[in-house]
């Protein structure tokens, strides 16, 4: 036996696309119903089993073979045309895509350089599988770790409760200086957080941006400046940065 | 606009593309091949990329070459029997049951979900593995919003139907 609004809402609730009003009202009906509670909990279940089974990583052969024709096609460095050419590709690869925003308004100066380094930050860990310098899920282990690395004490916080657990840190060289990066795991993808200094006390709400096929968020608070970085969706990616902020 | 290239913001997600193809095609040689190609279909369209869509873009593509692939192959044999839309039932030998009871969960979810017709499949996977908002997803299968979350929502349903057959207890992961 479920309730209607559960079987309505079922899907985009445990993959987080309901609006905000009816997500809580959802969350309250859960409350009060068991036999719904139950139908999420084995729906996230199923989620959890899915994302256990295997990745499969592209093969090294394949990489190597597709870093040649890029060479030898003169692409690799090609200064990128501004998308005039995108009716040519939605005929030509069938459906095209849907264009849905535009994302790249800078809010402050030099937030769009910086979000740049970020991603490169970002990609180069994952290409180079350099995530970490210390691989730990205990956030007591990875804040004393920075200690004499860095002129500042990053906030280390774990967020494992929140589905969101904290596996590790490292030194990233970005913008001509040493930051933290705290690395967090959600399905089987890393988020890699980049936090230093913000050279200003004032904090600032979270800054939603897309670059390159990865989500950006930023934030300052308490006098550092925070991004975080990942190829996870929009939603869990704003959920964690919220999550991370209120601590 | 940067002058940035194809390696830096295609390549990165190729990873993910040939996960993606490889629950598309159910094998590692004909992932292989249709990200190749779809990499070189990928390079010619290069211009027409907005960067803060590479990663759908790039999957659009995976998937657009598979189904050609699939439509070539299926006019090569005439139309006979190979249905690459649906997923193609298995011989699973004398006692399924039996030998899913045994196999790790693990094995179970894999084998369940590559069962699964490929309409469901691709969304179970680009939504789970890899991450992909309903919009996103919506662009890569190219249907509505509502449809990937119907789709969701009957493949969910029938893999769990599957899961809990083979298994009486759905065991807890992670």
């Amino acid at each position: 036996m479920i309730c209607e609004d559960i079987r309505r809402d079922l899907e985009p609730y445990v993959d987080r696309e309901l609006g905000p009003e009816s997500e809580a009202a959802l969350r309250q009906h859960l409350r009060t119903c068991p036999s719904c509670r139950r139908v999420v909990a084995d729906r996230e279940n199923l989620g959890r089993l899915v994302r256990s089974t295997p990745y499969h990583p592209a093969p090294q052969r394949l990489r190597a073979h597709v870093s040649a024709r890029v060479h030898r096609s003169g692409i690799a460095w090609r200064v990128l045309l501004p998308w005039a050419a995108a009716a040519m590709l939605a005929i030509s690869v069938g459906g095209g895509i849907a264009v849905v925003r535009s994302t790249r308004g800078a809010q402050e100066p030099g937030a769009e350089r910086m979000m740049d380094a970020v991603v490169d930050g970002h990609v180069r860990s994952l290409m180079a599988d350099h995530l970490f310098d210390v691989q730990s899920t205990d956030q007591h282990t990875v804040k004393p770790w920075f200690l004499g690395r860095l002129d500042y004490a990053p906030p280390v916080t774990d967020l494992a409760a929140l589905g969101y657990p904290l596996v590790g840190g490292r030194l990233e060289y970005l913008s001509g200086r040493p930051v933290a990066a705290l690395v967090y795991q959600r399905h089987k993808h890393a988020i890699n957080v980049f936090v230093w200094p913000a050279g200003t006390d004032r904090a600032t709400t979270i800054a939603v941006q897309s670059v390159r096929g990865f989500h950006v968020r930023h934030w300052n608070r308490d006098g550092m400046s925070f991004w975080a970085v990942s190829e996870l969706n929009d939603a869990e990616l704003t959920d964690f940065a919220y999550a991370l902020q209120q601590r | 606009m940067p002058a940035l290239g194809f390696e830096e913001i295609v390549l990165p997600h190729l990873d993910a593309a040939f996960n993606y193809a490889r629950w598309l095609t159910g094998n590692d040689a004909d992932a292989e091949d249709v990200v190749q190609d779809a990499c070189v279909r990928a390079m010619r369209f290069f211009a027409s990329l907005r960067h803060d869509e590479a990663r759908a873009w790039l999957f659009t593509i995976v998937r657009n070459t598979w189904y050609s692939r699939i439509a070539k192959r299926r006019r090569a044999r005439d139309g006979a029997g190979l249905d690459g839309l649906d997923a193609e039932p298995r011989d699973e030998g004398p006692d399924p049951e039996a030998i899913l009871l045994q196999r790790r969960t693990v094995d179970r979810v894999r084998e369940a979900l590559e069962q699964l017709p490929v309409e469901f499949r691709e969304v179970i996977v680009l939504r789970e593995i890899e991450g992909l908002s309903y919009k996103e997803i919506a662009s890569v299968a190219q249907v509505p919003i509502g449809t990937v979350m119907s789709r969701l929502a009957r493949g969910r349903d029938r893999l769990s139907s599957v899961l809990k057959r083979s298994a009486p207890v759905m065991e807890r992961v992670q």
